[in-house]
């Protein structure tokens, strides 16, 4: 039994139930990295060239990680996955970034994903399972399966409700607001001063895609459609309090998606709006001060809906 | 009977800022020291000079900490409160400049931009991944000129022609400076350059996008420079206000938020003056329980283990533990 070996790092965060499942229904064994630590950081930083952002070298140090314990690597060459969606560069030389940064790889499926032009979907998943095995009926049967896991758990992400109050939107790619090593574990500090983190997955698909209809550019990034349908919802129903945008130091995509986001949020809302950029700092006192201060002003304001001033004293009698 | 006062107390990476208020919120005193890599002695002397100067005529009825050094800070004085820089410079503002619309900050490390509408921070941004814009850069500079920090602002002053220099970067901007000098620019139009880049970079980078309204609040370290306030008058076509502690402003806002703390508290955590006394260490080790290796630092009180932090996991924060180096 072939032992695939999944980097828990890039778009793992969205697809890892449909990866995981399908290759587990072809008969192969699927060995995950560890979620990142410091050791998986080092490594990766150690690794990768110098310029590639935090997530890319992040997701060479689980290749490392994963080197010596599996026999099959799994790093498709993702395009994009939906029709004139791209993605970043990186995620399409990939597999090369890996290959001649990392040496004595074990066997890599570096498969094409591409559904930029049509839905190649049966066509490509033939090609990954092909490396283990050529039985049709069980590719078929395997492809069923993962897509039934995946829809099962996009619902399941949806079923964690929305509170009534202090919710705060967490946006940013997945790689980062899902890995709490990178997030610096956003999601505890916040819950810890009592607020409420989500993100746009908690949305459904069909409401996110009919509000970025309302998004008068084209929109033409991967992820791109989920936040600004996310932000346009955001502006009409003000669920939350407040919207974090994480974006990693030097990303391309970002300069575009968080500055169009913040845009649409300071000018159409009164949500206040914070974006953090991360990098391979491991001090968190930056992150902190930043976050505190972002719970504070949003304290601030709860109150002076009250008529209270900054600190407590009534401004107003009533 | 001995004054009823608040203590404030602002680490930050350049200085250390220490003031004391009393009840109706005037200063009493105020120390700017430089923190010079540690914190720890830099608090233990300040501690020290106030018992001298100060310790039979007041009485610490409350204390806030602030800045990047705040929790280390706390742990050695007993704070009441402990804030981020943010709140506190907004606080200190707000309450003595009351219309106050825009802060602009400028420290060592740090440079940030705070809008308030109706007395309320509204937003906010900090510097996110270069210190071209602060206090360490015009330092550099300075010293690379020769020139003392302090005399900076009066020389920028006295220039006539104004003479561009590159500010995105501090190495961009120093190789400029050295072109420039070469080519026999005056030394006060360089450095006038040198603040007008400073400001450019600070509006580009940090005030990015932001609605800036007057009335403007110039504080910080940097505040003491004339030439930056100038540079900031030019490019925001309004007048920016310096407040007479400008210096100080984060920690008097810890010493705001220690009264209002008091309030509900009634009872101080202070552990009084004679902590100046108390010695302190400080013995850092690297946790090998898992690939975090999380840097985890002890500090001792007079020889016995009385805080940990660092980790992320929180195995260290208990002190019954005993640490892998003695």
């Amino acid at each position: 039994m072939s032992k695939i070996g999944l980097p828990r790092g890039l778009l793992y965060y969205e697809f890892a139930p449909l990866w995981t499942t399908f290759f587990e229904a072809l008969g192969a064994e699927v060995v995950v990295s560890p979620k990142t630590n410091k050791k998986i950081l080092d490594d990766g930083t150690r690794y990768c060239v110098d310029d590639a952002c935090i997530p890319v070298k992040v997701f060479h140090g689980h290749v490392l990680n994963l080197k010596n314990k599996v026999d099959t690597l799994f790093i498709p060459r993702i395009m994009g996955i939906h029709q004139k969606e791209y993605i970043c560069p990186k995620f399409c030389g990939l597999p090369e970034m890996i290959k001649y940064s990392i040496n004595d790889l074990p066997k890599m499926i570096n498969t094409k994903i591409d559904y930029t032009k049509k839905d190649q979907s049966k066509r490509t998943m033939n090609q990954i399972a092909s490396y283990i095995t050529t039985n049709k009926k069980t590719i078929q049967k395997a492809y069923q399966m993962a897509n039934q896991s995946y829809t099962e758990y996009k619902k399941n992400q949806k079923e964690l409700l929305i509170s009534n109050n202090h919710n705060i939107m967490i946006m940013g790619h997945p790689y980062i607001i899902y890995d709490d090593f990178l997030n610096m574990s956003i999601k505890k500090k916040l819950k810890k001063a009592g607020l409420y983190p989500v993100t746009y997955d908690i949305f459904d698909e069909s409401i996110l895609n009919k509000y970025a209809l309302g998004y008068h550019g084209k929109i033409f990034w991967l992820f791109f459609r989920k936040m600004i349908g996310a932000c346009l919802y955001l502006i009409d129903h003000k669920l939350v309090d407040g919207v974090i945008y994480l974006s990693s130091f030097g990303c391309g995509i970002d300069s575009v998606v968080a500055e169009t986001v913040e845009r649409n949020i300071r000018r159409n809302s009164q949500i206040p709006f914070m974006l953090i950029t991360i990098d391979e700092h491991s001090g968190e006192a930056g992150f902190n001060t930043r976050l505190e201060a972002f719970i504070d002003m949003l304290k601030w304001r709860n109150k002076d809906e009250n008529y209270l001033s900054p600190y407590g004293d009534y401004v107003y009698s009533r | 009977m001995k004054e009823k006062v608040f203590l404030g107390i602002d680490v930050g990476s350049v200085s250390t800022n220490i003031v004391l208020m009393n009840e109706e919120q005037a200063l009493i005193e105020k120390m700017y020291l430089r923190t010079m890599g540690n914190p720890i002695k830099v608090l233990k002397d300040a501690l020290h000079t106030l018992r001298d100067y100060h310790g039979d005529e007041i009485e610490i009825i409350g204390v806030g900490t602030t800045g990047s050094g705040r929790d280390l800070a706390n742990f050695i004085v007993g704070a009441d409160i402990v804030k981020n820089e943010i709140t506190s410079h907004a606080i200190a503002s707000s309450t003595y400049v009351p219309d106050v619309k825009t802060i602009i900050e400028i420290g060592g490390q740090d440079s940030k931009i705070i809008l308030l509408r109706n007395q309320i921070v509204c937003d906010f941004a900090m510097n996110t991944v270069c210190a071209a814009g602060t206090g360490s850069f015009l330092d550099r500079q300075a010293a690379r000129l020769g020139v003392p920090i302090e005399s900076f602002g009066d020389i920028a002053l006295k220039s006539k022609t104004p003479v561009r220099i590159a500010g995105r970067c501090a190495v961009f901007a120093e190789s400029d400076m050295i072109h420039k000098q070469q080519l026999g620019y005056s030394q006060e139009d360089i450095i006038n350059g040198l603040c007008e880049a400073l400001v450019r970079n600070y509006l580009n980078n940090v005030g990015k996008g932001k609605d800036i309204q007057a009335p403007v609040v110039f504080q910080g370290g940097v505040a003491a420079n004339k030439g930056i306030k100038r540079a900031f008058e030019k490019a925001l076509k309004c007048e920016v206000y310096v407040p007479i502690h400008y210096n100080v402003m984060g920690a008097l806002g810890a010493a705001l938020l220690a009264q209002k703390e008091l309030k509900k508290t009634k009872k101080t955590k202070f552990y009084g003056l004679n902590t100046a006394d108390v010695d302190f260490q400080v013995k850092g080790f690297e946790c090998s329980h898992c690939p975090n290796a999380c840097e985890v630092v002890g500090i001792y009180k007079d020889g016995q283990l009385a805080a940990r932090w660092g980790d992320k996991c929180g195995r260290w924060s208990n002190i019954d533990l005993d640490s892998p180096v003695a």
